[in-house]
């Protein structure tokens, strides 16, 4: 598993490193001392995996995960941040507080490497975003690693989008028309001007005006279908 | 003979027993305490003037009940008044001494009320060590420990004396300028061992400034905030200068370092400004309007943090 390890300091890389001699299976790829560093280094060396300092400086370790379109396995590290605390709360975000504790890291590892199948490789460089990706969603002062085939729905708000999953409905400032193109056309479907649904989460279909369809999401969202998009729906659906 | 005891007790009990119940009563009753005493001084005055009437009449019946010498002998009108000066006087004494005591005492109570407060505030504003650095701090000497271990003991030598005193100088009001520039110049130094070359520290003292005294942590938490809100942000680092100047009995402290003062527009999450308000706070409750606080950008390259103290409080 190829690692980069993000941190201003030196010698809080070096720590980490030092920690991660005795795991064969990371291979640190390399080290990034910001996140402008980072992005480069995240496109170059393409590492399954980030060790991810928060607070560094000019752009946040949670800045860096917002701007990147598809996400790596992040283990965030931390000295102590109240702000950040709050947003792991949120969420199964991995992190570790420094200094680093041997045995914490082990957990965070074999977690990860639990997880971690052998997924099919191969794959091409702009391949689109599936169910099985997750992305980084920070909302305020709270923050989400949701994989998409847990989101419903996406809806437009202005320069905004609406993410619907489980109880939360953060927004993010992306366009409905950028995310489109990201999304896998298997899984998402553009329902109208301001809604993408998730396919897997229809729960039923009924006519509607105008040759529109309202399509009921499980969890009783209710989206209604365009015209022109329903006659897209229908020709995409059939056999 | 035992008649006349008793009687001369009774009319010594008349004055006292009016003034306290129905004096008293009133005043309480109408909440005079509370109003302006200018206000009411004519009221009060006017209550005398009728009770001390009353008084009189008082008198008069018990020298009926008493069948006493004097009512037989003297004139009416002049034993009338003669006892309504009397109690008129009694009464101006009894009242003011009343007034005056509850004055005192409610002033008294206000001020150490105050006084509390102040104290309470001045507990809240004392800075704290910022735990981010303490974390940071120890993960770094980890890493030494290895690298160079004499200078990781260093490190923990200069760790705890830090800790120690932002433990110990918590309870005190003020503390010299010395023992303060010696926890800052600690905590630098473990600052230069986090940020290495990206940290230029710079001293320019005044050796007359330890006979200042300053807050505890005071100096600390703006050298801290410098680097914070500074160095810790910049990608290439920065300076950090600590200048102290002593004129006559005002001691000047100025700190310098790289970045930007933003005044307020901060980012969602980063806290920022509390120090600042909290040390200006500070101040205020410390030394009144005699201390100042101010923070601006040099230029577009530094920001100046200054201090004046006086000398004692």
């Amino acid at each position: 598993m190829k690692a980069l390890i993000i941190d201003d300091e030196r010698l809080a890389r070096k720590e980490l490193t030092n920690l991660l001699q005795e795991y064969p299976e990371i291979d640190i790829v390399g080290e990034a001392v910001n996140a402008e560093d980072a992005l480069e280094k995240i496109n170059s060396l393409k590492p399954d995996l980030l060790f991810l300092d928060i607070q560094m400086p000019e752009k946040t370790g949670f800045e860096l995960l917002e701007s990147l379109d598809n996400v790596p396995e992040v283990i965030f590290t931390t000295a102590y941040d109240e702000y950040a605390l709050k947003a792991f709360d949120f969420n199964a975000l991995d992190y570790l507080l420094k200094p680093i504790e041997p045995d914490r890291l082990k957990d965070a590892l074999n977690k990860l490497l639990k997880r971690a199948q052998p997924e099919e490789v191969g794959e091409v460089e702009d391949k689109k975003l599936g169910p099985n990706d997750r992305v980084f969603v920070k909302d305020g002062d709270k923050c989400w690693f949701v994989k998409l085939e847990n989101i419903r729905l996406f809806e437009s708000d202005g320069n905004y989008i609406k993410i619907y999953f489980d109880n939360f409905k953060p927004m993010i400032h992306k366009s409905l028309n950028a995310l489109d193109e990201r999304l896998d056309d298997r899984s998402f479907f553009r329902a109208s001007r301001k809604h993408i649904i998730n396919l897997t989460w229809v729960e039923s279909i009924e006519s509607w005006f105008n040759g529109g369809l309202m399509v009921v999401l499980r969890g009783g969202d209710k989206v209604e279908v365009s015209r022109r998009q329903a006659a897209r729906f229908k020709e995409m659906m059939s056999l | 003979m035992q008649r006349q005891q008793f009687e001369a007790v009774t009319q010594s009990l008349i004055p006292f027993l009016v003034s306290h119940f129905v004096i008293r009563n009133i005043i309480i009753k109408y909440n005079w305490l509370k109003v302006d005493l200018g206000k009411i001084v004519s009221r009060v005055l006017g209550l005398i003037l009728v009770v001390a009437v009353l008084t009189g009449l008082l008198y008069q019946l018990s020298y009926l009940i008493f069948r006493s010498t004097d009512y037989t002998n003297g004139d009416l009108f002049l034993q009338l008044t003669f006892d309504f000066l009397v109690t008129a006087f009694l009464y101006v004494i009894w009242t003011t001494i009343y007034f005056l005591y509850h004055y005192l005492e409610s002033n008294n109570r206000s001020l150490k009320y105050e006084a509390a407060i102040n104290e309470m505030q001045l507990n809240q504003l004392k800075s704290q060590l910022n735990p981010h650095f303490i974390f940071n701090a120890l993960n770094s000497v980890r890493a030494l420990v290895d690298e160079e271990p004499a200078k990781a003991k260093i490190a923990i030598t200069q760790l705890s004396n830090i800790l120690r005193t932002s433990l110990i100088m918590d309870k005190k009001r003020v503390i010299n300028f010395n023992d303060e520039l010696n926890t800052v110049r600690a905590y630098l130094a473990l600052e230069s061992i986090r940020f290495e070359e990206r940290l230029k520290i710079k001293y320019n003292i005044d050796p007359r400034s330890n006979h200042f005294q300053i807050p505890p942590m005071m100096l600390q938490t703006l050298v801290e905030n410098a680097i914070k809100h500074g160095v810790s942000n910049l990608v290439d680092g920065g300076i950090i200068e600590i200048k102290s100047i002593t004129e006559d009995s005002v001691l000047k402290l100025r700190i310098k370092n790289s970045g930007q003062y933003v005044h307020v527009a901060k980012k969602p999450g980063k806290k920022g400004g509390y120090g600042i308000s909290n040390t200006k706070e500070r101040l205020k409750l410390i030394y009144g309007s005699e201390a100042t606080f101010n923070i601006y950008n040099e230029n577009d390259k530094f920001v100046i943090t200054e201090v004046r103290i006086p000398q004692g409080i």
